[in-house]
């Protein structure tokens, strides 16, 4: 606190100080608020738990030493073994025995009540996994608890809880209380002035974390405290006078973008995320386990396979960085060479041309993905007919072979991503100004001199960062391969947005494919800011 | 979806009818999500209309959901409380739907007399793990579909279908068309040879050498030219269609497939010439499975009960020509002697059901890429030691 000290004198005129102070401890105590309501619904929750298991667990107890259940409860009982049917050994009978009723009746059948299902599948959950206890699926809050009867052998003490009173409320009367003194112990600082506002600020907002240490212990506190000293911090060194300020100067503007800022945050960030977090779980039909970093390890180790191996994550990294780098050269030397082609004097119908080679871009990419799925089929396909026609042999067995397979995605994806690069390069073109070329020509350039002096410096600013995005998107084209090739022969051909697919949707390793997720993403940040700088500094003449 | 589920709970609310049979212990309705098109919506409609007419207190509420995004849907939407009362759905996820505790077991309600309904092939599919999780309503399975203008006698052994090549490679035409590259397409001859997946007490028992004899045979049927190589479901049906193919192995969703004025006939499988065993595809068998978040338990159970009855068999068996689990459905004549429906049932009884083990969902793709492997070429012992291997150790 020294050092807020040495910097408090700096602070303002004195009405706006205290203003300046209110509002500080006004946002410190949202930030502690959070923490503490957070801390308190753990607590609750856990408190809840505990306390409603006892109450069934305790009951089960009882009901199997054959005494009258300690706590109120909806059934309690002795199940007899199960007795297979002999025709069906799924099908099995038991009975029950409710405490304090004479007789022990048979559960189940067409008509039986509700509850006596709920006993019947406790007691079958008790021959599989032993004495366990539970919250009922349905919402209502009542435990059904399992225990081993001693009394009958083989039998199954179950208890089923009758619905709990309501869980403890939500501590108004401390929260306000430990506010209200808050605001007062932050007022006294501001107007005792230096090094005491910041301080007091501090202490004020941190009241909140009073009652969460014996909540859950000393971590929110931490929090709590944490957060108030940033903002006491904060305060102290005016930052938070200068962001105040700059709010109230851009608050239209910053009005307009709430509702994007809102929904971006929802849409983008929260599943953003999620993802970065659930790479760091193992999924097993449907429980969740924390596993650190073993899912990059084992992806990155390349889980034992060889590098010849399309399990392995460097090879269809290499496959992808392969198919990333043909379909781009292929995409721009064609949209290029395209686009040159349209700008030449003596083409006649330049806007059907121009309309029918921006069609493929038009065309949804899967739908013209399932028809060149179709062309490569082997024994009808229309490139093999043609291959047949032409003489060439028509009995490529297109998704058989790496090479052909791969070629076939290739074709499918060039044919999408051509007219992109085309259309940015007549937009490039239309802009070099005609003087250029006839300057050009007057000192005696050749067409070729005149393409490589003249046309291809002024292509760069706009094909570059156009290469940098057809880059991304080819990266993640996920629709060709999954649909073109599906990864044949073997897997090889998948990139690595379809081997994520495959981890999630087809392994159900949903954990594993965050991973990959994650590892694509920092692939291709890496690339956009390499890529964008390459581009940059080749498009500044 | 939810608004008018939430409009029929409150129209069911407001109606507060009195509860005939069973009373339930709440007011509301059953909501059941199905994939079905065609004649099996139109015969579940019908039914569930009857349904609907009878115990207006516990209306049912059919919502189609697309196939492909079927299994994915429930995983997500039980689990939250979204997902519907009862679906319809083969037998092979049960294993994984168990493990996640998404669906509830129904053995409680039933007791033998109605568990012998049903054909005893199509019931034991849906228990797993010592428990019932549904009640059967029909089985799907390969059979052998022939062209009569192209094929008189159908084989009954590979021998015979073997020695159709050279007549039909001469016409330009395959003898026999199926999903090659597909396990599921492949059981035939896998289990024909005497060959599995798992083992009687459920271990992975895949590289056996009659599992590779069958690769063996999915290969000489290739070389020899009496199938295509690489044969899509599609590419099936198109070469059948076009009489390219004079049979084909499909299911009886194949019959929808096959165009008007093609002359058909569906019959068993044939024998495998080398063992003397009838080539026995997978069976699943489709049935009305709970969710264990079903919020009217007992009412759902009287849906699963109706759906599943005689009658109800017996409009599912005339309105969609299912091959239904229910044994007294074919003693009508019109279904008991309808060519289709009893080639199928009687397929069934020479059948291996699907594994509902969570593992044979990693078993597929590998088997299929060594399918793949051994048609190119690929030594079967070698190729199915890998994907035992890839299997035990994942991928």
């Amino acid at each position: 606190m020294t050092r807020a000290d040495s910097i408090a004198p700096r602070a303002a005129t004195a009405a706006p100080r205290h203003r300046a102070q209110l509002r500080d401890w006004a946002v410190a105590t949202a930030l502690a608020l959070i923490v503490a309501s957070a801390a308190f619904f753990v607590h609750r929750n856990r408190e809840f738990r505990e306390r409603e298991e006892h109450r069934a667990h305790a009951a089960a107890v009882a009901v199997a030493r054959g005494e009258p259940p300690v706590s109120p409860v909806d059934a309690a009982g002795v199940v007899s073994p199960a007795t297979p049917s002999p025709r069906y050994p799924f099908l099995r009978q038991r009975t029950f025995q409710p405490v304090g009723e004479a007789a022990p009746r048979a559960l189940g059948g067409p008509c039986a009540p509700a509850l006596d299902k709920l006993v019947y599948d406790a007691a079958t959950r008790f021959d599989a996994t032993g004495p366990f206890k539970g919250f009922l699926p349905d919402g209502s809050g009542r435990v059904v608890a399992a225990v081993a009867a001693p009394g009958t052998p083989g039998g199954v003490a179950v208890a089923v809880s009758t619905p709990p009173s309501g869980p403890e409320p939500y501590p108004w009367l401390t929260f306000v209380g430990l506010i209200g003194l808050g605001g007062v112990i932050a007022a006294a600082g501001a107007l005792l002035g230096a090094w005491r506002r910041p301080t007091l600020l501090a202490l004020g907002a941190s009241g909140l974390a009073v009652p969460t240490l014996f909540w859950t212990g000393p971590w929110p506190a931490a929090i709590i405290v944490g957060l108030t000293t940033l903002v006491a911090t904060a305060s102290a060194r005016g930052a938070t006078d200068r962001w105040a300020e700059a709010l109230r100067a851009h608050r239209v503007a910053l009005a307009f973008l709430a509702p994007a800022a809102i929904a971006m945050a929802i849409l983008v960030a929260t599943p953003f995320i999620a993802g970065l977090v659930l790479g760091f779980y193992d999924h097993d039909a449907g429980s969740w386990t924390f596993v650190g970093l073993d899912n990059f390890g084992h992806i990155l180790s390349g889980g034992g396979k060889g590098f010849d191996d399309p399990g392995n994550f460097w090879f269809v990294l290499g496959v992808t960085v392969a198919w990333t780098a043909v379909n781009v050269v292929l995409h721009v030397a064609l949209g290029v060479a395209l686009a040159l082609l349209l700008r030449q004097p003596w083409l006649r119908g330049k806007g059907v041309f121009r309309m029918l080679l921006i069609l493929p871009w038009a065309i949804p990419n899967y739908i013209t993905a399932l028809i060149w799925k179709g062309m490569f089929q082997s024994q009808d396909g229309a490139i093999n007919s043609l291959l047949d026609y032409a003489g060439l042999g028509g009995d490529v067995s297109w998704f058989s072979s790496w090479s052909t397979a791969f070629t076939a995605n290739v074709v499918t994806n060039t044919w999408l991503g051509f007219p992109f690069m085309m259309v940015v390069a007549l937009g490039a073109l239309e802009s070099i100004p005609r003087d250029l070329y006839e300057a050009a020509e007057v000192d005696g350039a050749s067409p070729l001199q005149r393409f490589w002096h003249v046309t291809l410096p002024h292509l760069r600013p706009a094909l570059g960062p156009a290469v940098v995005l057809g880059s991304i998107w080819t990266f993640n084209m996920f629709n060709v391969i999954f649909l073109v090739s599906r990864g044949e022969p073997g897997g090889s051909t998948d990139i690595l947005v379809t081997q994520a697919y495959r981890w999630a949707f087809e392994r159900d390793e949903y954990g594993m494919a965050a991973a990959y997720a994650t590892l694509i993403f920092l692939i291709l940040l890496l690339w956009t800011v390499f890529g964008t700088k390459v581009t940059r500094k080749e498009g500044t003449p | 979806m939810i608004g008018r589920r939430l409009a029929l709970a409150a129209a069911l609310a407001a109606a507060a009818a009195a509860a005939p049979g069973c009373s339930p212990e709440r007011e509301g309705g059953v909501v059941l999500w199905h994939t079905y098109t065609n004649g099996e919506r139109a015969a579940l409609e019908q039914l569930a209309e009857e349904w609907n007419r009878d115990h207006p207190d516990r209306g049912l509420t059919l919502v189609a959901v697309p196939y492909d995004a079927f299994a994915d849907k429930l995983t997500s939407a039980i689990p939250n409380g979204n997902g519907p009362d009862l679906f319809i759905y083969a037998h092979d996820r049960i294993g994984a739907w168990v493990d996640a505790r998404l669906i509830e077991p129904v053995e409680f309600w039933v007791d033998d007399e109605l568990a012998d309904r049903f054909d005893r092939g199509a019931l034991l599919p849906l228990a797993y793990e010592g428990s019932l999780w549904g009640l059967p309503l029909g089985t799907k399975s390969l059979a052998l579909f022939y062209r009569t203008d192209l094929v008189a006698t159908p084989p009954r052994t590979t021998d015979e279908l073997l020695a159709l090549a050279p007549a039909a490679r001469a016409a330009d035409r395959y003898a026999l068309a199926y999903a090659n590259t597909e396990l599921y397409g492949h059981a035939p001859w896998l289990f024909g040879y005497g060959g599995a997946v798992f083992d009687d007490a459920g271990e992975l028992d895949l590289a056996t050498a009659e599992a590779a004899a069958a690769g063996a045979f999915a290969r000489t049927l290739v070389a020899d030219g009496v199938v295509p190589a690489d044969a899509s479901v599609q590419l099936v049906a198109t070469l059948f269609n076009e009489g390219k193919a004079a049979m084909a192995l499909s299911g009886p969703w194949f019959i929808g497939d096959i165009a008007d004025g093609v002359p058909w006939q569906v019959t068993t499988m044939p024998v495998v010439s080398a063992t003397g065993e009838v080539a026995a595809p997978f069976l699943s068998a489709e049935g009305v499975l709970m969710s264990a978040r079903a919020r009217d338990k007992e009412a759902a159970f009287a849906v699963m009960d109706h759906l599943t009855s005689d009658g109800a068999a017996i409009v599912r068996a005339r309105r969609a020509q299912q091959v239904v689990a229910n044994r007294a459905a074919y003693l009508e004549p019109d279904i008991g002697d309808d060519p289709v429906l009893s080639t199928f049932r009687a397929q069934s009884a020479h059948t291996v059901p699907m594994p509902a083990s969570p593992t044979m969902r990693a078993v597929w793709r590998p088997y299929m890429i060594a399918l793949q492997e051994i048609l190119r070429g690929a030594d079967p012992g070698d190729a199915l030691r890998g994907v035992e291997h890839e299997v035990r150790t994942g991928p």
